[in-house]
C-alpha cells in the first residue's frame, strides 16, 4: 500500500521543479531574444546578508548557456524521478530528504553559476557539495553506497581546501572578493604567485570536474546515488565546475603562461584515456557510465587545452573552434550521459541488479527505454549523425589549425597527436558502449531477474526519448545550437571578430545535410529490400542446442582490450584447475578476474599512508602526563611573550 | 533560379556517383577474388560472380534467429546506408565528391565507425557464441585502427592545408610522389585499409572457421536479403579505401565537363585502371601472407600508427619547422 500523502508530495514537488524549469526556459527564451548590453557586459544583482556583507550576483551569456544546461536537466530529471521515486514509496522510505536535498541541489547549482564573488561563490559550492553528498548517501542501507559517499565527502572537502586557499589569498591581495576586482590585480601578481593561484584553481576545480588524478570519487558517488541524481550529477554538475574555469581562470586570472594550456590538454587527454579504459572493462551499468563521464570531462578539457594554447599563440580562429567544441561537447554529453544514466535506472528498477553479466534481451522487454538508450549510445561514442561527433569534429579542427597556424617547434607534432588519442579514445568508447547496450539490451536473458523485466513507469521512458530528440533536434538544427553557444562566445571573444553564426553556419549545416541524407538512404535501402521471406528460428549453433551460457559475456566482449592494456589497468587473472591428483581429469576451475584501481594504488594508498605515520609521529605529544602538558603551556606562553613583545 | 539549376546538378552528380559506387563494387571484389585465383594456379570464379550471387542472396529465404530484435534487421540497411554516406566524401574518377568542405576527412572514418557500431551490436544478437567473438575481436580491431586511419589523413592535411578529401586529393597533385612523407603515409594507410577491408594478415575474407573469422563471425546469423546488403556494403566498403589510397598515390585532379565525353570517359578508364592496380596488389599481399593472430594485431597496427607519426614529423622536418 502506497502511501498517499507521499505520493501527493513527491507529484507536487516534482511538479513544480519541471513546472519551474519550463518558466526558466521560456523566459530565458525571450530575454535572451530581445537582445542587448548585458549579455556582455552581465547583470548584476546583490542580496545583503548582514554584517556588512552583501552577496553579488551576475548573469551574462556564459551564465545564461550553463543555465540553459541546468534548467535543461533539472526540468528533465525531475520527470525522471517522478517516476523513479515511486519506488521508494512502495519500500515505504522516506522521501522528505530526498525532496528537501533535491531542490536545495538545484538551488544552490543556480547560484554557484550566478556568483559573482569569491565569498558568495564558497557559500553555494559548498551547499552544493553538502546536498550533492547526502543525496549520494540516500540509500544509506547500503554500506557501499556509505563509503562512496564518504569518499566524495574527503575528496569535495580537500577540493575547497584549495579553492579556499587561492581565493582568501586574492581577497588578502585585493581586499575584495569581488572576481572583477581581482582580474584587475592579476597583472601585478608574480609569476610564482599567479601559477600557484592556477594550480589551486585547477585541482579544486578539476577534483570536482573529474580529471584525473582527482577523479576517484566520482565513479563511486555516480554509480551509488539514486539514479536522477547520477544524471544531475553527471549532466549537470560536472560542467558547473568545467564553467568555474572559464569564469575563474580564463576570464579572472586571464592569459596565462602557455604551459596552462598545455596541462589542460595533458590532463585532458589523459582523464579521457583513462576514463574509457577504465570503464571499457566494467561490468556495472553505473559504474561503466561513470567512468564514461571522467572521458568526457577529459574530452571538454581538451577542448579547454586548445582554447588556451591558442590563446597564448594569439590564433583568434582556433579560440572560436575550441569554444565552440566545448560548449557543444558540454551541451551533447550533457543529454547523452541523462539518456544513458536513466536508462541504467530503468534496467535497475526493472531487474534490480547492476551486474551487465545477469542482463540480456531486455531490448523485447523494454523497447522504449531500448530506444532511447541506443540514441544515447550512438551520441556518447562520438559517431554521426549525432551530436556527439560534430562536438569532436570541430575539437579537431580546432587542433588542426592550431597546429597548422603555428610557425615551428615540437608543439606541431603534439597537437596532431592529440588527435590520434581522440580517436583511439572514440575506439574504446565503441567498444565500451557497444558492451553497455548489446550485453544488456540483446541477444536473451542470462537470468529469471532479466527474464521477468517489464516497462517502467511511463515517465521514465518519457523522459529519455525527450533528451533523445532534443539530441536529434539539435543536430537537425545546428543554427539554433549555434546561436546557443554564441551567448557565451560573446563573453569570451575579445575584439570585433566576425560573429560566429556567419563564420560557421555554413560549415556546421552539415550536420543536419548528413543526417538527411542518412536517413533518406536508410529509407531507401529499406523500401528496396523489403521483399522477400523471412522466417523466425533457433540460433545456428553447429547443431548444438542453445543455451543462456554460451552467449558472449561482458567480461569476455572486453577481454581483448583488457589483455591490451594489462600495465595501465593493472588487471590480472587467475585461472586454477583442480586436477584432484590426475593429470588429465578436470574436477573444479576456479577464475578470478581483477581490475586495480590504479590511481588509488599509486597516488592515493601513499598519501594516506603518509599522512598516518604523520600523524602517528605527532601522537608522541600527547602522551597524558599532566606535567608534560604544563610544560606546553609554559613553552607556548613564552613563545607568544617573546613574538608579541 | 541558378541556384535552383545548382542544387539539382549537384544532387544528380551525388546520385551518379552512388550508382557508380553501386555498380563498381562488386566488380572489384570479382577481380580481387580472379587475381588471387591467378596467383593460387587455379581458374577462379568469373569476374561477375559477386553480382550473381547478390542477386541469388536477394532471392533466397530469411532466416531470423528468435532471441533478435529489430537492430538484426535494421543493421544491414544502416550499414549499406552509411558505408554509402562515407562514399560521399571519397573524391570520384574525376577528383570531385559530393560533399566536399571543410573537415570531410574525418566523416570518412566516422562513418565506417558508425557500420562498425551496428554490426557489432548485431554480431551480439543471436545469442551465440561466434556472434559475440566476432563482435569482440571486430571492436578490438576497430580501436587499433581508428587512430592510424586519422592520424594518416591528419598528416595528408597538414601537407596540402586542407580538410577537405577533395581537396587533400587535388592539392596533392603539387607534391612530389617521392616526398617522404607522402610515402609514410601511404605505408600507414595501406596498411590500416588492409585492416579495415578484414583481409590477410589481420582477417580472412573467405574463411568461416569459428576460430580466426572476425568480420564474417558477425555476420554468420545472417542469411537472404540482410546477408546480401551486407556482403554489399563491405565490397562498397573496399571499393572506397581502394580508390581513396589510389586518389592519394595518383591523384587525378578536379576534372570539369569541358574536356568533353571523351575525356571524361578517360578519366574513369584512368581511374579504372588505378584501382584494379591497387586491388591486384592487395590481392598479392593477401597471398603472400598468412593470417596473424588477433594478439599480433596491435603489432601490426602500432606500426601503422607509428609510420603516420614518423610523416608528421619528417614533414615538419623537411619544412624546416621544426
Amino acid at each position: 500500500m502506497v502511501n498517499k500523502g507521499s505520493q501527493s508530495v513527491r507529484q507536487l514537488l516534482m511538479s513544480l521543479s519541471i513546472a519551474l524549469a519550463v518558466v526558466g526556459l521560456i523566459l530565458g527564451t525571450i530575454l535572451i531574444s530581445r537582445g542587448g548590453e548585458w549579455i556582455t557586459s552581465g547583470l548584476r544583482f546583490f542580496t545583503e546578508a548582514g554584517a556588512g556583507l552583501s552577496l553579488t550576483w551576475k548573469l551574462d551569456g556564459l551564465t545564461v548557456f550553463f543555465l540553459f544546461i541546468l534548467l535543461l536537466g533539472q526540468g528533465l530529471s525531475s520527470l525522471y524521478a517522478l517516476g523513479y521515486l515511486k519506488e521508494y514509496e512502495e519500500k515505504k522510505k522516506s522521501l522528505w530528504s530526498f525532496h528537501v536535498c533535491w531542490l536545495l541541489f538545484l538551488g544552490s547549482m543556480f547560484g554557484v553559476l550566478l556568483a559573482d564573488d569569491g565569498f558568495t561563490f564558497l557559500l553555494t559550492w559548498e551547499m552544493m557539495s553538502l546536498f550533492s553528498f547526502f543525496l549520494v548517501l540516500y540509500e544509506h542501507e547500503d554500506p557501499q553506497n556509505r563509503k562512496a559517499a564518504y569518499i566524495y565527502l574527503v575528496m569535495t572537502h580537500v577540493a575547497t581546501v584549495f579553492l579556499t586557499s587561492a581565493i582568501l589569498f586574492l581577497y588578502t591581495k585585493t581586499g575584495s572578493f569581488a572576481f572583477e576586482v581581482w582580474t584587475g590585480v592579476v597583472p601585478s601578481l608574480s609569476t610564482i604567485q599567479l601559477n600557484l593561484i592556477f594550480l589551486a584553481f585547477f585541482i579544486g576545480l578539476g577534483t570536482k570536474a573529474g580529471f584525473v588524478p582527482f577523479h576517484i570519487w566520482l565513479p563511486y558517488a555516480h554509480s551509488a546515488s539514486p539514479s536522477p541524481v547520477s544524471t544531475l550529477m553527471s549532466g549537470v554538475m560536472v560542467k558547473v565546475a568545467l564553467y568555474l574555469f572559464i569564469r575563474l581562470v580564463w576570464l579572472t586570472l586571464g592569459p596565462g603562461p602557455v604551459w596552462w594550456g598545455w596541462l589542460f590538454l595533458l590532463i585532458g587527454a589523459l582523464s579521457a584515456l583513462v576514463g574509457i579504459l577504465s570503464a571499457s572493462v566494467q561490468s556495472d551499468l553505473k559504474k561503466l557510465l561513470a567512468f564514461s563521464t571522467i572521458e568526457n570531462v577529459g574530452i571538454l578539457g581538451m577542448a579547454l587545452g586548445s582554447a588556451f594554447l591558442a590563446r597564448s599563440w594569439n590564433n583568434s580562429w582556433a579560440i572560436d573552434l575550441a569554444f565552440i567544441a566545448f560548449f557543444w561537447h558540454t551541451l551533447q554529453h550533457m543529454l547523452f550521459k541523462s539518456l544513458l544514466f536513466m536508462g541504467a535506472g530503468n534496467i535497475i528498477q526493472a531487474t534490480h541488479t547492476r551486474n551487465l553479466e545477469r542482463l540480456g534481451g531486455l531490448l523485447k522487454r523494454m523497447p522504449k527505454t531500448g530506444l532511447g538508450a541506443l540514441i544515447g549510445i550512438i551520441g556518447i561514442t562520438a559517431l554521426p549523425p549525432l551530436g556527439g561527433f560534430w562536438g569532436e569534429f570541430m575539437l579537431f579542427q580546432s587542433l588542426w589549425v592550431n597546429t597548422s597556424y603555428l610557425t615551428n617547434g615540437w608543439s606541431k607534432v603534439f597537437l596532431p597527436l592529440a588527435i590520434g588519442i581522440l580517436a583511439l579514445v572514440g575506439g574504446l568508447s565503441m567498444a565500451t558502449f557497444v558492451k553497455w547496450f548489446g550485453i544488456s539490451f540483446l541477444g536473451q536473458a542470462r537470468s529469471p531477474v532479466a527474464e521477468d523485466a517489464k516497462e517502467v513507469h511511463p515517465a521514465q521512458y518519457i523522459a529519455p526519448l525527450i533528451v533523445g530528440g532534443l539530441a536529434v533536434l539539435s543536430v537537425l538544427w545546428p543554427t539554433a545550437t549555434l546561436a546557443l553557444i554564441d551567448l557565451p562566445l560573446s563573453v569570451l571573444r575579445t575584439g570585433g571578430a566576425v560573429g560566429v553564426l556567419s563564420t560557421f553556419e555554413a560549415p556546421l549545416n552539415l550536420s543536419s545535410i548528413y543526417l538527411i541524407l542518412l536517413i533518406l538512404l536508410t529509407m531507401i535501402v529499406v523500401i528496396l529490400s523489403k521483399r522477400g521471406i523471412r522466417r523466425v528460428t533457433a540460433t545456428w549453433n553447429c547443431g548444438q542446442p542453445l543455451t543462456k551460457s554460451m552467449q558472449y559475456t561482458a567480461g569476455g566482449l572486453t577481454n581483448p582490450i583488457r589483455v591490451l592494456f594489462t600495465k595501465v589497468l593493472g588487471s590480472h587473472r587467475l585461472v586454477e584447475g583442480d586436477f584432484a591428483g590426475t593429470r588429465y581429469s578436470l574436477r573444479s576451475l576456479t577464475y578470478e578476474g581483477r581490475i586495480k584501481e590504479v590511481f588509488e594504488d599509486i597516488f592515493y594508498r601513499p598519501a594516506i599512508r603518509g599522512l598516518l605515520w604523520l600523524s602517528s609521529r605527532i601522537l608522541k605529544l600527547q602522551s597524558g602526563s599532566i606535567h608534560l602538558y604544563l610544560g606546553y603551556l609554559l613553552i607556548t606562553v613564552v613563545v607568544v611573550l617573546i613574538l608579541g613583545r | 533560379m541558378d541556384g535552383l539549376f545548382m542544387i539539382l546538378t549537384h544532387l544528380l552528380m551525388g546520385l551518379g556517383q552512388l550508382a557508380l559506387i553501386l555498380v563498381a563494387a562488386p566488380l572489384l571484389q570479382g577481380f580481387i577474388k580472379k587475381s588471387k585465383a591467378f596467383w593460387q594456379m587455379r581458374q577462379g570464379p568469373p569476374i561477375l560472380q559477386p553480382y550473381r550471387d547478390l542477386r541469388k542472396l536477394l532471392k533466397k529465404e530469411e532466416l531470423i534467429s528468435e532471441h533478435a530484435s529489430w537492430i538484426f534487421l535494421l543493421t544491414p540497411r544502416i550499414a549499406l546506408a552509411a558505408t554509402l554516406m562515407a562514399g560521399l566524401v571519397i573524391p570520384n574518377a574525376w577528383g570531385w565528391a559530393p560533399l566536399s568542405g571543410w573537415g570531410t576527412l574525418f566523416l570518412f572514418g566516422a562513418s565506417l565507425g558508425l557500420v562498425r557500431l551496428f554490426l557489432t551490436l548485431s554480431g551480439l544478437e543471436g545469442a551465440g557464441a561466434f556472434g559475440g567473438m566476432g563482435s569482440s575481436r571486430e571492436l578490438f580491431m576497430g580501436l587499433l585502427t581508428e587512430p592510424a586511419l586519422l592520424l594518416g589523413l591528419i598528416v595528408l592535411a597538414f601537407i596540402t592545408g586542407t580538410t577537405s578529401l577533395q581537396g587533400i586529393t587535388v592539392g596533392l597533385q603539387d607534391v612530389s610522389p617521392l616526398f617522404i612523407p607522402r610515402i609514410l603515409v601511404l605505408i600507414a594507410l595501406g596498411m590500416v585499409s588492409i585492416a579495415e577491408m578484414g583481409r590477410i594478415p589481420m582477417d580472412n575474407p573467405d574463411t568461416h572457421l569459428e576460430l580466426t573469422m572476425i568480420h564474417e563471425g558477425m555476420l554468420l546469423e545472417y542469411s537472404g536479403t540482410s546477408l546480401a546488403l551486407l556482403s554489399f556494403a563491405e565490397q562498397v566498403k573496399q571499393l572506397l579505401l581502394i580508390s581513396l589510397l589510389a586518389q592519394i598515390i595518383w591523384p587525378s585532379g578536379l576534372i570539369s565537363v569541358n574536356v568533353g565525353l571523351l575525356g571524361m570517359l578517360l578519366a574513369l578508364g584512368f581511374a579504372g585502371v588505378k584501382v584494379a592496380v591497387l586491388g591486384f596488389f592487395f590481392a598479392t599481399v593477401e597471398s603472400l601472407f598468412v593470417k596473424r593472430r588477433l594478439f599480433r594485431a596491435p603489432h601490426y597496427l602500432a606500426t601503422s600508427t607509428a609510420s603516420a607519426i614518423l610523416a608528421l614529423i619528417s614533414l615538419w622536418i623537411i619544412r624546416g619547422q621544426i
